[in-house]
């Protein structure tokens, strides 16, 4: 059986890290931003985790997905709550509501 | 064995204190009731990061090469004199935060307790960013500082805009540290190392494929995006004034402070000792233009919002953004100075640090009764209500500006020399266009505060008195003052830590 | 120019695809319903009964509380599977590193309790 070739999931990951990039440059969703956030650390962990098969010497890249992976967790739930926070004050999760700092 | 333990030291004192302050908060709670926790913890933490600072400087003392421990933990923290250096300017701006904010919580009826542990560790994560050799203890550090400050920005939980600062920072810095990791991920793939040691010696080595040496600067690009939003240069600063102005002032004098100190100390780190090899350091193959064109973009636009802001506090954001173009100009003279600049930056930071904090601690000594002072018609007349606050918040917008004697001036002028110096005149002139206007909307606090009435009828709030934010601001001007007078010393103590480029 | 052609390509093929994804999901999201609506049809099905109150109803902020403190809790577990894997090779100082780390997560349990966080009823 012949593994799938390492460029096949670098291109993965470059589309899942743009459709992340965009969807935080395009949609007005806070929760969708979020997850656009997490989708571009979730390339990243792909594309580490594709690398260390060229790097063999040393698990460097799938050590560092593990605490990529731990890392967003913490993010996330601090996002969440911040988000929460200005869900329960302004009513709204759309991001084009949270204006009244315009100068 | 334990012998790193020593090296360590001033990341376990800082931590170490901040869990025992966490854990005392949660138990004290309960029992007492009634006075606000601030009192305690105030001087809890300013102990905790003081102590952080005072051990740091031992170990400066000592020599971090005498120390068995620090290769123990290498690459991933590398301790030598700049780490010392920057857990010294760090520990400073979060214990002054910690006194700043033991005035400003109880007085503004948000005296709960969250605010110092979430302080400390946010300082903790700079220590560890300042320190970091590896992309993985970098990202790390990023992320502890960064998510301790997201929180700190929305600690206001009954203000709009204080969770709409914090959204909008929460969500560009973890968009910033996301292209900061694929561009990580990328060095990874280029060159099969994440120490920056390891990377800098596989791009000096020229034994990279062409599309390896491609992705690495591909990857170049996407980690100085990541850390010009860190540093809030122009065009990545659209979080800045938001964030700093609904985050509580000791928050905003925190960001303002360490996360500009620490984001720097890894930018400085990471150019040189990654992409410290001869193509990506010179002009038309590698990074400096990139810089250059930041600190022309961030000095000039900052410079000219600053002057049309009508919140004193916006218009302190924009000039940390100022400031930060300031220091970008330095970071280009690198290429051909490396140690000159290093020390001039190093020294701005650390009087940019009193100067700042001291600026904010006047202005919350400004505002009270819940009512921060905001725009510049609540600062009218405020020289003769409260001669104190008005001379302190004088003399830290005069260093700002770069009056001679106090720090800023000399802070300004060695980062002029060292631009000069590297062979970047136009830089150094812009430099100094830009001061002028900076001192416009600096004296123009001045104007209100000494020769304006409040307009009659107008609201005048009492302005509050705290031994905290008092000892503080205390603190500052001795060290804008020791600066100013003494500066060739500390000056000289910055090159000494400046990173060895090779 | 060549060195930067692999990498120009990779990102070229990413952005197409990506860009084709995202043409999908609007030009999907844009095409009109088929036939007039039917309320039988859009209505939630319930078995059978006919359905009752707000669709949209608010949950207990503690359920959000909860969920944050799972999710840190939980994905804490990625830092410790590789250290099973390697337990025998690491000796007594991978378990004094794994001890301070779970010593860490202890204290932070014990401050979400005092805090109030696990309390379900109040």
């Amino acid at each position: 059986m012949s593994a799938v070739p390492v460029p096949y999931f670098l291109v993965l990951a470059a589309v899942l890290f743009l459709i992340g990039a965009g969807g935080f440059l395009l949609r007005r969703n806070l929760l969708v931003l979020l997850m656009s956030i997490e989708l571009m650390l979730n390339a990243v962990n792909l594309t580490l985790v594709a690398f260390n098969r060229l790097h063999p010497q040393s698990h460097g890249g799938q050590i560092f997905a593990f605490f990529v992976v731990a890392v967003a967790a913490a993010e996330a739930a601090v996002g969440l709550a911040i988000v929460l926070s200005f869900f329960r004050l302004r009513n709204t999760v759309r991001a084009d509501e949270a204006n009244t700092l315009k100068n | 064995m334990s012998s790193f333990l020593v090296a360590l030291a001033p990341l376990l004192v800082v931590g170490l204190g901040g869990l025992l302050l966490m854990l005392g908060e949660a138990f004290a709670h309960r029992e007492r009731g009634g006075s606000g926790p601030s009192a305690d913890l105030a001087i809890g933490s300013f102990v905790t990061l003081a102590a952080g600072a005072v051990v740091a400087f031992s170990l400066w003392l000592v020599g971090p090469e005498n120390l068995g421990g620090a290769a123990g933990v290498a690459p991933f923290l590398i301790i030598d004199r700049f780490t010392l250096f920057f857990d010294i300017v760090l520990c400073v701006g979060g214990a002054l935060a910690a006194l700043l904010a033991g005035g400003y919580l109880p007085e503004h009826k948000l005296d709960r307790g969250e605010f110092y542990p979430l302080l400390i560790f946010s300082t903790l994560g700079a220590m560890v960013l300042a320190s970091a050799g590896d992309l993985l203890s970098l990202f790390i550090g990023l992320e502890t500082m960064s998510l301790g400050v997201y929180a700190l920005v929305g600690f206001r939980r009954g203000s709009a805009r204080s969770a709409e600062g914090a959204v909008k920072y929460f969500l560009l810095g973890s968009f910033a540290a996301a292209l900061l990791l694929y561009g990580g991920a990328m060095l990874y793939g280029a060159t099969g190392h994440t120490d920056l040691a390891g990377i800098g010696a596989a791009l000096r080595g020229g034994t990279l494929t062409g599309a390896d040496y491609g992705l690495a600067i591909v990857a170049m690009v996407l980690v100085l995006a990541g850390l010009a939003f860190k540093v809030s240069a122009v065009p990545f600063h659209m979080w800045t004034p938001d964030a700093y102005e609904g985050a509580p002032t000791p928050a905003t004098s925190f960001m303002a402070v360490a996360v500009k100190s620490a984001a720097f100390a890894t930018l400085l780190r990471v150019l040189v000792s990654a992409f410290g090899d001869p193509a990506s350091m010179s002009w038309g193959t590698g990074w400096p233009p990139v810089v250059a064109l930041l600190a022309v973009m961030t000095m000039t636009v900052a410079n000219l919002v600053a002057g049309r802001q009508e919140s004193v506090k916006r218009m302190l954001a924009y000039s940390s953004i100022a400031h930060a173009g300031y220091l970008l100009v330095a970071v280009v003279a690198l290429m051909t100075q490396p140690g000159i600049a290093q020390g001039s930056i190093l020294f701005y930071l650390l009087a940019y640090t009193v100067s700042t904090a001291g600026a904010f601690g006047a202005l919350i000594l400004c505002g009270s009764r819940g009512k921060e002072a905001v725009s510049y018609e609540d600062l009218a007349g405020i020289g003769h209500r409260h001669p104190v606050a008005a001379a302190a918040f004088a003399l830290f917008l005069l260093s700002l500006t770069g009056v001679p004697p106090t720090a800023g001036f000399f802070a300004k002028l060695y980062v002029v020399r060292a631009a000069i110096g590297g062979g970047f005149l136009p830089l150094a002139i812009l430099l100094l266009l830009n001061s002028v206007v900076a001192a416009y909307y600096y004296l123009r606090v001045l104007v209100y505060m000494y020769m304006r009435e409040p307009a009659p009828g107008a609201p005048v709030a009492a302005p509050m008195r705290s031994g905290y934010v008092t000892a503080a601001l205390l603190i500052c001007a001795a060290g804008v003052m020791l600066l100013g007078l003494w500066p060739t010393r500390s000056l000289e103590l910055a090159i000494d830590a400046a990173l060895a480029a090779r | 120019m060549e060195r930067y052609l692999p990498i120009l390509l990779l990102f070229f093929v990413a952005a197409v695809v990506a860009g084709v994804i995202y043409a999908v999901a609007i030009f999907v999201g844009r095409i009109p319903k088929g036939g007039p609506v039917n309320l039988d049809k859009e209505r939630p099905f319930e078995c059978g009964n006919p359905s009752d109150g707000a669709s949209t109803l608010r949950p207990t902020v503690k359920f959000y509380l909860t969920a944050l403190v799972f999710v840190v809790f939980d994905i804490e577990a990625v830092m410790i599977y590789p250290w099973a894997v390697k337990f025998s090779a690491l000796g007594w100082n991978g378990v004094a590193t794994m001890g301070s780390f779970i010593a860490l997560l202890v204290v932070a349990l014990v401050y979400v309790w005092r805090k109030g966080a696990l309390e379900w009823e109040k």
